[in-house]
């Protein structure tokens, strides 16, 4: 579904990936694990399609079309989902409105009819109470005052009504208490599918408790130093990130 | 003599060429000192950032044309339009003329007469009151009682246009709010018509003791059209004065709100918005003179600006020697959407007394990219993207509108113009 090849990005002057190659596959569910400021961020916002970042060497591909290619609004209407480390307060933007427009705008490439309002809200409240959101979120301004809790949340519930094909998950786990992060897991968990790809950006192996990774990645300065199964993320915890480092320049 | 004035002998024969009547000598005298002072010109801190040559021009080349807009159908359409859209007790000024024939019969407790009735002669002591008074057919006096029906807002319909010849309109309304009384007014400025107009319109609202008002303007002229606009209110004792004003459309576009708190617990809260695009110039000057107190006055503007445009806002707090206890609050903000867009912003305080809460604040900023890519991360178009944020910029303001009877209609004004924004119009 996905395959990055030798992908190397840089903001301004600063180079941040450094020739990374991943393949996702759809079913999968992938952990993007390092320490901070190894280019786990950046990885995601590349695939966003972010403009901060310029490619400068490989290729991404995406359901076999150049990613590369296509502007932030068409990769997310062709099943491309990025769940924000820091959700953008957007006040005066009803969260209803976007989630209607987000829905809509996805249909409408896939020339499918856009829903009503209807149908609209069935849907919506459908996915709050799996998530355990309460209903006063859809008429509030899109991320505006939300606990850090709420905003993950949130960004789970879009990702829940769009149904996307590769779900990209950018620190999602952090500053989530217990409870948080247990119906943000189970968001997911209730999204995994034989079709659907997961990419869970991560900087402790907590989130991994509850969503079962099938394979993890470690990316320390801008590559991918070592994968392994869902074992590597409890050695990670065990040893720290140096000893990946260490094993790497060994 | 200033620089900026009109012919002495061809303005003269067109207020001579007004009716013999009850205000015959008040326009001599205004004519007089129109004719010593002229336009008042950027060389006037007033006036810095608005140059009235436009206006100046369109008079000139009005009073050698000489034109009297005919009957036009197109208006008459646009009047039904207006009226029906909002539900509202409509008054309507066509090309500055008042017609009590043409008012509805509002009721008991509203009672409306023209000045040479009332024998009611305008002041003309501020700057373009003196061409105005010189100028003007006859003014409107509304006076509203304590027993006046609130069930529906008064509409006040200032219309201008013509399509043969440049035109001028000149329109004065002045409205007493009796002790206690409560209404609701919408002032709709709108002019349509391919010919150059300059509309200049004076409104005087004295706001007695413990009288309660919802004033909302909303200006929506057509493209070539001009206008200088002065709103006075004087409060009384613990009156409340809540104004809105939304200006969309124009070329030249002044306001003057002045407000004067001359008693003690009156409140007074404004809320503007402000949209220009190419080759619009909006300028609000507001002044709000707490000449006692304790009382309080809080004003917000806020201004998108796209294209090459420019728009002033200037906001005065005034706090006279003994108004101790006033809570006077001003604030601007302000969107560009374009490099070519200009936004002067003056705030200003005058305090003369100690026991004051005064606070301003004026920030310009542009469409936040993180907001931006969030949005089209969501599949939004960058063009919707902008417009949604843009709009929710301007809803913190359209949100407090007052008159609900308004909402659809502002609404759907205000969302037209925005559109005018994203097609084009800026960047």
């Amino acid at each position: 579904m996905l395959e990055i090849t030798n992908l190397s990005a840089s903001t301004g002057d600063t180079a941040i990936l450094n020739s990374l190659s991943l393949t996702v596959n759809a079913g999968e569910v992938h952990a993007i694990m390092g320490p901070n400021g190894s280019g786990k961020s950046t990885l995601a916002l590349v695939i966003a399609g972010h403009s901060d970042y310029a490619v400068t060497a490989g290729s991404v591909t995406f359901k076999g079309k150049d990613l590369l290619q296509l502007e932030p609004e068409e990769r997310a209407r062709d099943g491309i989902f990025l769940g924000f480390q820091y959700p953008v307060e957007i006040p005066g933007v009803n969260n209803a409105y976007l989630l209607k427009a987000a829905v809509n705008a996805k249909r409408k490439h896939h020339g499918q009819e856009e829903v009503d309002a209807f149908e609209f809200l069935k849907l919506a409240r459908e996915k709050m109470a799996l998530l355990d959101m309460d209903q006063k979120f859809l008429n509030r301004g899109v991320n505006e005052g939300f606990s850090g809790g709420e905003k993950k949340r949130n960004e789970i519930l879009q990702m829940a009504m769009l149904e996307p094909d590769l779900a990209i998950l950018d620190e999602t786990d952090s500053g989530l208490d217990i409870d948080a992060l247990k119906a943000v897991a189970e968001g997911v968990n209730a999204l995994r599918d034989p079709q659907r790809a997961i990419v869970l950006v991560t900087h402790y192996q907590r989130l991994l408790d509850y969503v079962q990774p099938d394979f993890v990645h470690v990316l320390s300065g801008g590559r991918i130093l070592r994968s392994g199964d869902k074992s590597l993320a409890l050695e990670l915890e065990e040893k720290g990130y140096d000893w990946v480092k260490e094993a790497a320049n060994a | 003599m200033t620089g900026l004035t009109l012919p002495d002998g061809a303005l003269a024969s067109a207020v001579q060429s007004l009716p013999d009547d009850s205000l015959s000598e008040n326009r001599q005298a205004a004519l007089a000192r129109f004719l010593e002072r002229g336009f008042p010109t950027t060389r006037q801190e007033d006036w810095k950032y608005t140059d009235l040559n436009t206006v100046a021009d369109i008079s000139r080349r009005w009073l050698e044309g000489g034109a009297i807009p005919a009957d036009n159908n197109a208006l008459k359409k646009e009047i039904e339009r207006i009226c029906s859209s909002v539900d509202a007790d409509w008054i309507v000024v066509e090309n500055g003329v008042v017609s009590p024939a043409a008012t509805p019969r509002i009721g008991d407790g509203i009672t409306i007469s023209t000045y040479s009735e009332s024998s009611l002669a305008p002041a003309f002591e501020v700057p373009l009151a003196d061409l105005n008074a010189a100028l003007l057919t006859d003014g409107l006096h509304i006076r509203i009682s304590v027993n006046a029906p609130d069930n529906k807002p008064l509409g006040l319909l200032f219309i201008d246009g013509s399509d043969d010849a440049p035109a001028v309109a000149q329109t004065r309304i002045s409205i007493e709010f009796d002790a206690g009384a409560k209404a609701r007014l919408v002032e709709y400025q709108a002019s349509l018509g391919t010919a150059d107009h300059y509309a200049n319109a004076i409104v005087e609202l004295g706001i007695a003791d413990d009288a309660v008002v919802d004033y909302v303007r909303v200006q929506n002229r057509a493209g070539g059209h001009s206008q200088t606009h002065r709103t006075e209110a004087r409060l009384g004792a613990r009156s409340i004065l809540r104004y809105n004003g939304f200006d969309l459309g124009g070329q030249l576009i002044r306001n003057d709100l002045d407000i004067t708190i001359g008693s003690p617990e009156a409140d007074v809260s404004v809320a503007g918005l402000y949209i220009a695009g190419e080759g619009q110039h909006i300028d609000n000057h507001v002044r709000i003179d707490h000449q006692t107190g304790p009382a309080r006055s809080a004003q917000e503007y806020r201004g998108i600006l796209g294209g090459r445009c420019r728009c002033v806002w200037n906001g005065k707090a005034i706090v006279q020697p003994g108004a101790d206890g006033t809570d006077a609050e001003q604030a601007n903000h302000n969107l560009l959407l374009s490099d070519r867009s200009e936004i002067d912003a003056k705030p200003e305080l005058e305090i003369y007394a100690d026991d004051v809460k005064c606070s301003h604040g004026t920030t310009v900023g542009q469409i936040d990219d993180n907001a931006l890519f969030y949005l089209r991360t969501r599949g939004l178009d960058e063009r919707d993207a902008i417009r949604a944020l843009t709009r929710a910029f301007g809803a913190s303001i359209v949100s407090r509108l007052s008159i609900a009877e308004l909402a659809e209609s502002l609404n759907e004004m205000v969302e037209a113009r925005l559109t005018g924004l994203s097609d084009g119009e800026s960047r």
